[in-house]
């Protein structure tokens, strides 16, 4: 007997979760892009359909500096996720290997951080950052006798400041990944490496970093957008100030729609974000291994 | 090239001893199987020989100079291992040339030394192909290429034919034969497959529960196991085994109520007398429908082709003779059981050690060796 197609018969059984998926994430996307033509506000029923949302983003001198920092922000806090998460990630799985113990005691410490909600990681760091008498880092500083740093009123300290508590909270994530990928490797390589007189630096460069490039360049493309779309470690921690040093375009996306009430504008703002997000992922993919056979 | 020597080396791993104290040589350029079955600790003391695992005592030489406090990239070691260990990331040419990373040599020089090692296995065409476009015999060889350009002292194979099918099992034994007579080097080669240890080894090491059972040529080990747990281990099928009376003033020997004469050549000894252990090779039994010879009832035939096993009962006690291809018999019939007591290996009941071995290189008749 020959099994029946699946045509038609199973499109009863997809329609809810069609329909849910439809609700929540197509719906705002396709809301998004109408109020990008409008020059809607929030609390002005009266909406006429317009270009200027979007034309007028064009040489607008804010979205200009939101940018730059936008990818300075990205960028730091993407490197700077990778490179500690492969660190950690490295120094569990070597920490195994020679069985000592404490390493899942390690683990949870690190992944501890990635549980905190943002908001709350931007108020602790916010605590610790703090130029008042009770701020954590600046009384070390001042304890080991040097000068305290204006972590978060120095426009250019405040970029830093908001890349380590992001890169903080991120590196649980792109640890667990790398670890897992790191796992995965066959320990016999390494022997035979250990064979062939490899130096630590040759084990790692031949075998380690090719095994990791898909597990690095996946991480790269998730955190890259979560980071993207990290709005709220920024507004608690500085506002996006002082000034605009700290504004990412999230964050200028939210407080033109919240704050300025530019519904038509932010609109118009977070479809820029969604394609910047999506032209890197695409760039980033393309550098993934082909699969082979 | 350089001899091996392997001094009193044990191995605990926690509390649990894997090696208790092994000690074995290996002249220059000779093949050794390390045979035993999983767990004997057979891949450690590769691994102790190669300095991937710290012995827990004793020491290894190469020609004479300790090797202990050497990494495995100073020992000169090549080593192939049992899932071939290439470097998924590299073309064959670079996973057979990384051993020449550091070697004083022009790039062209390395090149050439590479394409030489590519003939001699003939893996020339794949030079550029990544390990993942490999069958798994020509991983095999760019395994080996791998380990002989290095021209290392000693040689050492972790169960190298283990994933690959029968076929080509067969045909890389032959080739890894033919490649250590092109390059003597001193090889030690771990396997839990006899036929391997048999067909390849200049001597065997058969292992059990981390001590050597006995070292000889294939056919010492065959012919002339030292132990009960040899002579089953080796040989497919396994050596039968049977409780049998010595009996010196008579010159007999019984089994089961069954008198037969003793051969004249078994020595005259006195551990050569009452209760023992009868050890005699398939292809020792005879089989006929009457005449003289033990009682036995057929229980089942396995026609190979070249040859028909025949299992036996024989007072409970199951025994399998080798048989000319055309024979066949009825399961349950009645047969009588001829014993060419001239091969016979006599054991200890008690210690299962061997009493009496025949000599493996003489003619049946001819003249014995004690051990």
């Amino acid at each position: 007997m020959q099994r029946e197609q699946p045509g038609r018969a199973a499109l009863p059984w997809l329609l809810p979760s069609f329909l849910l998926l439809a609700l929540f994430y197509l719906y705002p996307v396709f809301e998004a892009l109408r109020l990008a033509f409008t020059d809607a506000r929030l609390f002005d029923a009266t909406t006429t359909l317009s270009l200027g949302s979007i034309t007028g983003l064009w040489g607008s001198a804010p979205l200009a500096t939101v940018l730059r920092n936008t990818l300075a922000y990205t960028l730091g806090s993407v490197l700077g996720q990778l490179a500690l998460g492969l660190c950690i990630a490295l120094l569990v799985v070597r920490a195994e290997r020679a069985r000592l113990r404490g390493t899942l005691v390690l683990r949870t410490i690190v992944l501890a951080a990635w549980v905190i909600p943002a908001i709350a990681n931007g108020i602790i760091w916010q605590l610790l950052f703090s130029e008042a008498p009770f701020g954590a880092i600046n009384s070390a500083l001042r304890l080991i006798g040097l000068a305290p740093v204006a972590w978060l009123s120095d426009p250019g300290n405040a970029m830093i400041s908001a890349i380590l508590a992001t890169i903080w909270q991120g590196t649980a994530y792109s640890m667990i990944l790398l670890y897992a990928a790191l796992r995965s490797i066959d320990q016999s390589l390494y022997e035979a490496a250990a064979i062939d007189n490899a130096t630590g630096f040759e084990r790692f460069w031949f075998i380690t970093l090719p095994h990791l490039r898909p597990a690095l360049l996946v991480n790269a493309i998730l955190i890259m957008i979560m980071t993207l779309n990290m709005f709220d470690t920024v507004l608690a921690l500085t506002g996006g100030g002082p000034g605009r040093a700290t504004e990412v375009l999230s964050l200028f996306a939210y407080n033109t729609v919240f704050r300025g009430f530019e519904l038509g504008r932010g609109a118009a703002l977070s479809l820029l974000l969604l394609v910047i997000s999506l032209v890197l992922t695409v760039c980033l993919t393309l550098l993934l291994p082909k699969g082979r056979k | 090239m350089a001899s091996l020597e392997i001094k009193r080396i044990a191995k605990t791993f926690g509390a649990q001893s894997v090696l208790p104290g092994i000690s074995l040589e290996v002249p220059d350029k000779e093949f050794v199987v390390i045979l035993g079955p999983s767990g004997c600790g057979k891949s450690t003391l590769l691994r102790i020989v190669a300095g991937l695992e710290i012995a827990s005592a004793g020491s290894v030489s190469f020609g004479g100079a300790p090797v202990d406090h050497l990494s495995p990239g100073q020992r000169n070691v090549a080593m192939v291992f049992q899932n071939y260990a290439l470097y998924p990331h590299l073309s064959v040419a670079a996973n057979i040339g990384f051993g020449l990373r550091r070697a004083t040599l022009s790039r062209k020089e390395k090149r050439a030394a590479v394409q030489e090692i590519a003939r001699l296995l003939e893996i020339e065409s794949l030079l550029d192909r990544r390990p993942s476009e490999l069958s798994g015999g020509q991983r095999q060889r760019v395994a080996m290429g791998r380990a002989i350009i290095r021209k290392p002292a000693v040689f050492l194979f972790d169960e190298p034919l283990s994933n690959l099918d029968a076929r080509l099992r067969l045909q890389m034994r032959a080739e890894i034969r033919a490649l250590h007579r092109k390059l003597p080097t001193t090889t030690l080669y771990v396997t839990h497959d006899q036929v391997e240890a048999m067909t390849m080894a200049d001597r065997v090491v058969v292992m059990r529960e981390g001590r050597i059972e006995q070292i000889g040529t294939p056919d010492e080990i065959y012919c002339a196991p030292q132990s009960i747990f040899v002579a089953q281990f080796i040989g497919m099928p396994a050596m039968n085994i049977v409780s049998a009376r010595l009996d010196r003033s008579n010159s007999a020997l019984t089994i089961a109520g069954e008198r037969f004469a003793m051969p004249e050549f078994w020595p005259d000894e006195k551990a050569l007398d009452g209760e023992v252990t009868l050890g005699l090779r398939p292809e020792h039994l005879s089989l006929s429908r009457t005449g003289a010879g033990l009682r036995a009832n057929v229980d089942q035939i396995e026609p190979m082709g070249s040859e028909t096993l025949v299992y036996l009962y024989h007072h409970g006690t199951r025994l399998c003779a080798r048989t000319p291809p055309e024979t066949r018999l009825a399961s349950g019939s009645e047969v009588k059981l001829g014993l060419n007591l001239n091969r016979a290996v006599l054991f200890d009941p008690v210690t299962q050690k061997a009493l009496y071995r025949p000599n493996p290189y003489e003619s049946t008749t001819g003249e014995t060796q004690w051990k």
